[in-house]
């Protein structure tokens, strides 16, 4: 009796993890079965020519089509009309992560909608920004506490370290440079280039495997493949200096990413990235976003940023002599 | 009987084919085609010292000795830009726009920095991504004019189309705050530069680039080069940061006030 009631309660258990794995399975399938590609000579999944924008894939600190009523306050502004300003914060940082994010990011259901930014378009995925619950990171204590230390230097910068990278000009390390890009596709690479600091991002699918660990690099080593319309890319080898936005300093030569661009229709991309950094967070965190078409950018024009910059000067002073 | 024979024929036709594919890849590669044309993609680099100096010179400590890539030997400068030229020549140590300030080094000193850059070819679009401080250069092939920009541009903008097998980039819109070389020969906002690439082989590009610019020069000029493919099995562009190495070194004590 108890014998079978033990076997009727396994069955149970069994099917409804089947009927589970199977809905959610059909779930998950749902939406790219819905569009089918174009494929490329080699029968890869093609990536619409031409120029493509982002949306929602922001750093902490923007999102390259967002109004720019819209755009969040500088978080290193020390003026009354940025609450969240580390300088206007004395009191230690704490909860800036959602303060900071609930200016400008969309709601993931958890909080109220902001009556200001406009609805999405229909089928279109919501923009978005970390997809954590309150958007928080999942920081560990002494890296979150690092952190703030190294933010109260920032402003004005105590040295070369404190100075973000974008100031200097550098390549965003992970994949949020403003907007637009161009997609270009082979056999043996996705090439993305970027207007933003000119970068081009190779994405290896010819099966290579990842740099020795003596190469680190600013936007890291890629390696793409298929999964049905979903190019999924490995990447590792970054450098230890980019940063995620302003508020987050650095993530670590340990950093992974795991990025998902998934073709949902001719013009749009569902985004999204796993960033797992061990060193500074106790579980791997996402963001999401998405790119699409950008039929009215003919180009990407030429981003030359260090040509001439005066913003080190300005923030550093005069160097004795070159 | 009969159909065993077929077979074993067969087999054996499916084998010779095979071991041709075999023996001609490289001749495949060469007779790849991308959209109807040569198949540009790769890895390419020069194998010259005209990054620093496209004229002959002897060689120098840490400066490999070269004969002129300029045909005819010598760049046809007007008096007064000869006299700017050899200026930049005295002070090239820290006048250099690339060498020495890590900025952009234009058409078509890019081409010859002494790092590798890579041709993405696809059958609407062609870019140049290169490994010298990740600059890049679309090569939009649609066409289209030239936009009216009134920025210049470090790197020009460039409009592509074929003339045969050759791929032909026609450069427009600089700056005037680039130069040719590590020894001061330069040019002016009216510089207009047409690269012209032809692959002579598998692994090999014909690089021509004529130089016209009125204000600088008494008559239009050309370099050429040869272009060769990186073969290594696992070539790739790496990172060479110019500025973040320029930036490490002078800002080292900031801030300095």
């Amino acid at each position: 009796m108890r014998s079978k009631l033990f076997r009727v309660g396994i069955t149970a258990v069994l099917v409804i993890t089947a009927v589970a794995f199977v809905s959610t399975a059909a779930f998950a399938q749902a939406r790219p079965a819905a569009y089918t590609p174009a494929k490329t000579p080699d029968g890869q999944p093609k990536i619409t020519d031409g120029i493509w924008n982002r949306r929602g894939v922001g750093g902490l600190d923007g999102g390259a089509l967002e109004a720019e009523a819209q755009r969040p306050n500088n978080p290193l502004d020390p003026t009354a009309r940025n609450p969240v300003s580390v300088s206007a914060r004395p009191d230690g940082l704490n909860n800036t992560d959602r303060g900071f994010l609930d200016q400008f990011s969309e709601k993931l259901g958890l909080g109220a909608e902001d009556p200001d930014r406009p609805a999405p378009l229909p089928g279109q995925r919501q923009l978005m920004g970390i997809a954590e619950p309150g958007r928080i990171l999942p920081w560990k204590p002494e890296a979150n506490a690092a952190r703030q230390d190294f933010l109260l230097k920032t402003n004005p910068a105590k040295g070369l370290k404190y100075l973000e990278m974008d100031a200097r000009c550098m390549q965003p390390g992970l994949f949020f440079g403003n907007g637009p890009f161009q997609f270009l596709q082979t056999d043996k690479q996705v090439t993305i280039l970027s207007e933003y600091q000119h970068f081009t991002r190779h994405i290896n699918m010819d099966g290579r495997p990842h740099l020795p660990k003596t190469f680190k690099m600013f936007m890291g080593d890629s390696i793409g493949k298929w999964e049905g319309n979903t190019l999924v890319v490995d990447t590792t080898n970054f450098n230890g200096i980019t940063s995620y936005s302003r508020e987050i300093p650095y993530l670590s030569e340990a950093t992974r990413t795991t990025e998902r661009f998934t073709l949902t229709d001719a013009n749009t991309i569902d985004y999204e990235v796993t960033i797992d950094d061990p060193t500074q967070f106790t579980r791997p965190w996402k963001v999401t976003g998405q790119y699409t078409k950008a039929n009215d950018l003919p180009e990407l024009l030429e981003y030359a940023c260090w040509e001439g910059s005066i913003t080190m000067r300005n923030i550093l002073g005069d160097p004795p002599s070159k | 009987m009969k159909k065993l024979r077929g077979l074993v024929t067969g087999a054996g036709a499916v084998i010779c084919i095979l071991m041709l594919a075999g023996i001609s890849a490289e001749a495949q590669q060469a007779q790849r085609r991308v959209g109807g044309k040569p198949d540009f993609n790769g890895i390419w680099q020069a194998m010259n010292s005209a990054s620093w100096n496209i004229e002959d010179h002897q060689g120098e400590m840490g400066v490999p000795p070269g004969l002129s890539v300029v045909e005819g030997g010598a760049v046809p400068y007007r008096p007064e830009a000869l006299a700017k030229k050899q200026e930049n020549y005295a002070n090239r140590a820290t006048a250099d726009p690339t060498e020495a300030n890590c900025y952009l080094p234009g058409v078509p000193r890019i081409t010859y920095m002494p790092f590798p850059f890579k041709i993405t070819h696809t059958p609407t679009a062609i870019a140049l991504s290169y490994e010298w401080t990740h600059a890049l250069r679309p090569v939009v092939m649609d066409g289209s004019p030239h936009p009216e920009t009134p920025e210049e541009n470090w790197m020009g903008i460039s409009r592509g189309r074929w003339e045969g097998d050759t791929l032909v980039v026609d450069v427009r819109n600089f700056n005037d705050q680039t130069w040719f070389d590590h020894a001061g020969n330069h040019h002016s906002e009216q510089l207009r530069v047409t690269e012209r690439y032809t692959m002579t082989g598998p692994d090999s590009i014909q690089y021509e680039a004529t130089i016209e610019d009125p204000k600088v020069f008494t008559r239009p000029w050309k370099m050429s080069m040869p272009l060769y493919r990186r073969k290594e099995p696992n070539i790739r562009l790496l990172e060479y940061e110019c500025a973040y190495y320029l930036q490490e070194r002078i800002y080292k004590d900031a801030p300095f006030f």
